[in-house]
């Protein structure tokens, strides 16, 4: 079941000392963003140690598990229900090791809990280091709209070439103040839910340093790093694929560096004239630049070849679990997803043979075939905007609103919904946040952010009743609350995306 | 075929031998409180041909079949399975091969058996520690003995015209138990029903080709009985043999004991998807003084409700359920999946339980918590479905060299005795409702309701639908009022351009 928390940013009023002396300096900032995750992980051991009711994450245990089967030279698969790439199980192998026997009791029990927190050290490390490129990227400020920009200021085109990052001119005319960066990178930073999520020993806070490095690679001109992480990000969580399609339509070659000589437009433009065949072939050779290639070599190669590394490691298991199963799954426990009540009712139309004799079942099953088609029907409404409408309209003029806008997309049309995909998008917010109408006009901010929060709060008083009542809440309340909220994500989105090609 | 009928009486209830009449292959004798219990052994060549053909394929077959009306153990008659339908098979060869023929039978003579595949739907039992276990489960909370009791009437009443033999096949309606064991050692099949302590008068009649054993028995202390023995004393008859039945008496050891107290399970409310099932014992203390014990209670969870063995791991979480540990379940269990496409018949799992540590006896409870899985949708949007009690046993470790020889009233392959060493034995703890008079628990399980459902499809489509128009209409407003294009580029490429002019 998906849980709620105040996620969304607080609008911060300038006149706050305490709050500019917060993110005038880094260390200010980042070590009370240290404090609060390290509070909370000791806040959870005390409670794990003390409570029947646990802080950690189910997830959590999950993962440990897998890693302890790895590290006895086992499959992580064999731990049910670990999704994931065997990577993740490699990288809490230290939760798995234990102190010699050399030390005293107490010091052993220490150092084994120390290890086997490694994982939430990491992935709380990881939230950091996801927040300092989110400064970094707005600081950068390159290619995209500052917040100045929104007001009317256009920039000069031909300083973009020189790929450096630190033009005075450039940082001046687009990036954004230091200590204002820090102050947007605070909404991802201090952001409780985003703490407690990684000090409970969830994964996400990986993917979110992924995904920032993968921008802030890709702004800087980084293109093999940039391959790198996008075909390393889609083999550890599949759903980045959407933001290949926009990186690769960005990458102008008048955007990057090293410019052919001869091919003068981009993609196309708005408005073309002349529409014969060869000037559309040498559209598209001029599309296929030499970035753009290697881009796509080095993201296919990496997510490849980790691939075709786990299958000969992990075998059937790993395709199975990782991939496989997101096509096929049909445990729809209820979510915040719109589809949720259709794919119960589908499923169980399709698939509840086994009261019935065999033959008249089949009959049935047969009949309800049609009615499934409604499930492989949802992946075309999320998929046409967040790989190709979006990415389309957007990545040129905004790249991070676009990847904001496109993984705002994927979340809201997805098939399953829970609070932690959440933060997939959250991520993404600081970078948007500066030029959007929610920050221009805080009362809309404000309205967003209150229905986002009722959305799922109305949702969750449904799911409470349901899950610990016991009440048949399925129709309409809880089918209600997730298309209520599903509507007020689309209202969302649909800002996002006007805010995006202004 | 060989047939034993054994009535039996509480210690000190002995009747005289002079009650009992015999005449003729006819045993008659008084009305007595007393528990039945009815073994017919047939060799494997006077079964029938698909029967025997069936049994050919297995190496061992247990269908043990416990009524869900709470009853008072006798001494001897002590093992308990939690209420309901169990099997436990061997195949002789491979499984698959066998499978097809199994479920044909199964469905002969059993009604509503919900076994459709029993590749897919049986479980595996472990067999690694302690090989007297069978190597596959299948159980269900319920089954119609219909069938089963149709059978028994054509294939071992002489005529139609035979009334007695007619309505004692009924009777199996009421019995407490029934067992149907095969191994291939033996190479015969144990038919065994019986009834619970009640009053019936003693009542025998031979049938053609059977030798018939009649036995009037009560437990017993003999003086040199050892403490894991117990003792029988009564009277036996041979019917058609013996003109008057002769006193017996002897002692064996047994792995099942009466512990002498009860206990009973609720559903705590509200049960919700995640039910926690309270197991409410009469006794805290161990049925005997002088040896290691501990409370366990075995389960077998139909599809609809199953325990999550990771929860059930955590030594604090146990503890404040007063639970020492998961000590088996069967594998694997799926955590997410609804029942609907759940294929296995459920799950079996043993709990060691903690009593709390107290000088005197007193009453405790333990929790174990369990969840739901998702039911077809339903029409009023609620499905009833039905838990099972659990078998609740205090386990002891008998003494170091202690050998339990068959014994002529033993019950093997029960699910849980193959879990435990050899030395151990079950005492166990009768059930006792005190809501109600069945040895289950109803929980009212929230489902879709299928007559809200009409607007499902179309309302989610149309939100769906209006959501993807509204963004897209945003996405037109962009692109028809700047394009795809960054703005200041094309901006820039117009100065190009006519830079190039």
């Amino acid at each position: 079941m998906a849980t709620t928390s105040p996620a969304a940013p607080r609008p911060k009023s300038k006149s706050s000392s305490l709050l500019s002396t917060l993110f005038s300096r880094p260390l200010t900032l980042y070590v009370s963003a240290f404090l609060l995750r390290l509070v909370l992980l000791l806040y959870g051991l005390w409670q794990d140690a003390n409570s029947p009711l646990k802080y950690t994450d189910i997830d959590y245990l999950v993962f440990t598990d897998a890693a302890r089967f790895v590290s006895r030279g086992e499959s992580p698969y064999t731990r049910e229900t670990y999704r994931y790439t065997p990577i993740l199980a490699w990288l809490l192998l230290p939760t798995t090791w234990t102190a010699g026997a050399q030390w005293g009791p107490l010091a052993v029990k220490v150092i084994n809990v120390a290890w086997f927190s490694f994982g939430k050290v990491l992935f709380a490390a990881a939230d950091l280091v996801a927040g300092w490129l989110i400064e970094e990227v707005l600081v950068m400020g390159k290619d995209f709209p500052s917040s100045s920009a929104a007001q009317g200021k256009e920039k000069d085109t031909d300083e973009k070439k020189e790929g450096g990052r630190k033009g005075p001119s450039e940082t001046a005319s687009t990036g954004m103040d230091p200590s204002r960066a820090r102050a947007f990178a605070a909404i991802w930073l201090l952001n409780p839910m985003v703490a407690t999520i990684s000090t409970r020993g969830s994964s996400e806070g990986l993917l979110g340093v992924l995904v920032m490095a993968l921008l802030w690679a890709i702004l800087s001109r980084r293109i093999t790093l940039a391959g790198l992480l996008l075909g390393f990000s889609v083999h550890f969580k599949i759903y980045p694929f959407i933001y290949a399609p926009a990186i690769v339509w960005w990458m102008d070659q008048e955007r990057l560096s090293g410019v052919r000589a001869g091919g003068g437009g981009g993609g196309g433009g708005g408005g073309g004239q002349k529409k014969t065949s060869s000037s559309f072939r040498k559209k598209f050779t001029s599309f296929l630049t030499l970035p753009r290639l290697l881009l796509a070599f080095t993201s296919l190669a990496t997510f490849l070849s980790l691939n075709f590394l786990m299958y000969r490691l992990y075998g059937h298991p790993f395709l199975q679990e990782t991939y496989l199963h997101h096509v096929t799954r049909i445990d729809h426990r209820h979510n915040f997803s719109p589809y949720n009540t259709q794919l119960y009712l589908s499923s169980a139309s399709v698939l509840s043979p086994s009261h019935s004799a065999g033959a008249a079942a089949a009959a049935a099953a047969a009949a309800a075939e049609p009615k499934s088609k409604i499930e492989s029907l949802a992946f075309l409404p999320q998929l046409v905007l967040s790989t190709i409408l979006i990415p389309l309209t957007l990545a040129k003029k905004d790249l991070p609103t676009s990847l904001l806008a496109q993984t705002f997309a994927f979340v809201t049309f997805n098939k399953v919904c829970t609070s932690q995909y959440f933060l997939w998008y959250l991520v993404l917010l600081p970078l948007y946040l500066p030029r959007s109408s929610f920050w221009t006009s805080k009362r809309m901010g404000l309205v967003a952010l209150g229905l986002w929060v009722l959305g799922q709060g109305l949702w969750l008083q449904q799911a409470y009743e349901l899950e610990f009542l016991g009440r048949s809440t399925f129709l309409p309340g809880l089918w209600m609350a997730s298309l209520g909220f599903f509507v007020v994500n689309c209202w969302i989105l649909g800002v996002i995306v006007g805010d995006g090609g202004r | 075929m060989r047939e034993r009928i054994t009535f039996i009486q509480k210690q000190g209830d002995s009747i005289e031998p002079t009650t009992l009449k015999i005449k003729g292959g006819v045993l008659n004798g008084p009305e007595i409180q007393a528990a039945r219990e009815d073994r017919l052994t047939i060799a494997i060549d006077e079964l029938p041909k698909d029967l025997q053909a069936l049994l050919g394929t297995a190496h061992e077959l247990h269908i043990r079949y416990v009524s869900s009306q709470p009853y008072e153990a006798i001494t001897p008659l002590l093992a308990r399975l939690p209420p309901g339908f169990h099997l436990f098979y061997t195949p002789a060869g491979q499984a698959d091969a066998t499978y097809p023929a199994l479920f044909l039978a199964l469905n002969q003579l059993f009604g509503g058996v919900q076994c459709e595949n029993p590749e897919k739907s049986f479980t595996t039992l472990p067999r690694d520690r302690f090989s007297h276990s069978a190597a596959y489960q299948f159980y269900q909370p319920s089954v119609d003995l219909s069938p089963f009791i149709a059978l028994a009437k054509e294939k071992l009443c002489s005529s139609s015209k035979d009334q007695s033999c007619a309505a004692r096949a009924d009777r199996l309606t009421n019995a407490s138990s029934l067992d149907i064991s095969y191994d291939a050692i033996s190479h015969a099949v144990k038919l065994t029903a019986t009834w619970p302590y009640q009053k019936q008068e003693v009542h025998a009649t031979s049938r053609p080709q059977t030798r018939t054993e009649v036995g009037v028995l009560n437990s017993d202390r003999p003086g040199h009985l050892e403490p894991h023995e117990l003792g029988i004393s009564g009277l036996l008859t041979v019917l058609g043999q013996d003109k008057k039945p002769s006193a017996t008496m002897f002692a064996f050891a047994s792995r099942h004991r009466d512990a002498e107290s009860s206990f009973s399970a609720e559903f705590l409310e509200p049960t919700g998807l995640h039910p926690t099932l309270q197991l409410r014992l009469e006794s805290s203390k161990p049925p005997i003084e002088d040896a290691y014990c501990s409370p366990h209670a075995y389960f077998t969870l139909p599809k609809t409700i199953f325990a999550d063995r990771h929860q059930l791991s955590d030594d604090l979480f146990l503890a404040s359920k007063n639970l020492t540990g998961l000590r088996y379940i069967s594998q694997p269990v799926d955590l997410e999946a609804p029942e609907y496409v759940e294929k296995r018949w459920g799950s079996s799992l043993l709990l060691e339980l903690s009593p709390p540590k107290h000088e005197e006896s007193r009453s405790w409870t333990a929790q174990v918590p369990l969840h739901l899985r998702y039911l077809s949708p339903a029409e009023g949007g609620y499905t009833d479905i039905q838990v099972p009690y659990p078998a609740v046993f205090w386990a002891c470790a008998a003494e170091e060299g202690t050998k339990f020889p068959n014994n002529p009233f033993e019950k093997a392959n029960l699910g849980y005795d193959g879990l435990f060493g050899p030395r151990t034995v079950f005492w166990h703890v009768e059930p006792r409702p005190t809501i109600g008079n069945r040895l289950s628990n109803m929980i009212k399980v929230p489902v879709l309701d299928t007559n809200k459902a009409e607007w499902v499809s179309g309302g989610t489509g149309l939100a769906v639908l209006l959501g993807f128009a509204w963004i897209m209409w945003k996405l037109f407003g962009v692109l028809s009022k700047s394009g795809y294009q960054n703005q200041p580029l094309q901006a820039a490429e117009v100065v190009k351009a006519k830079k190039n002019q």
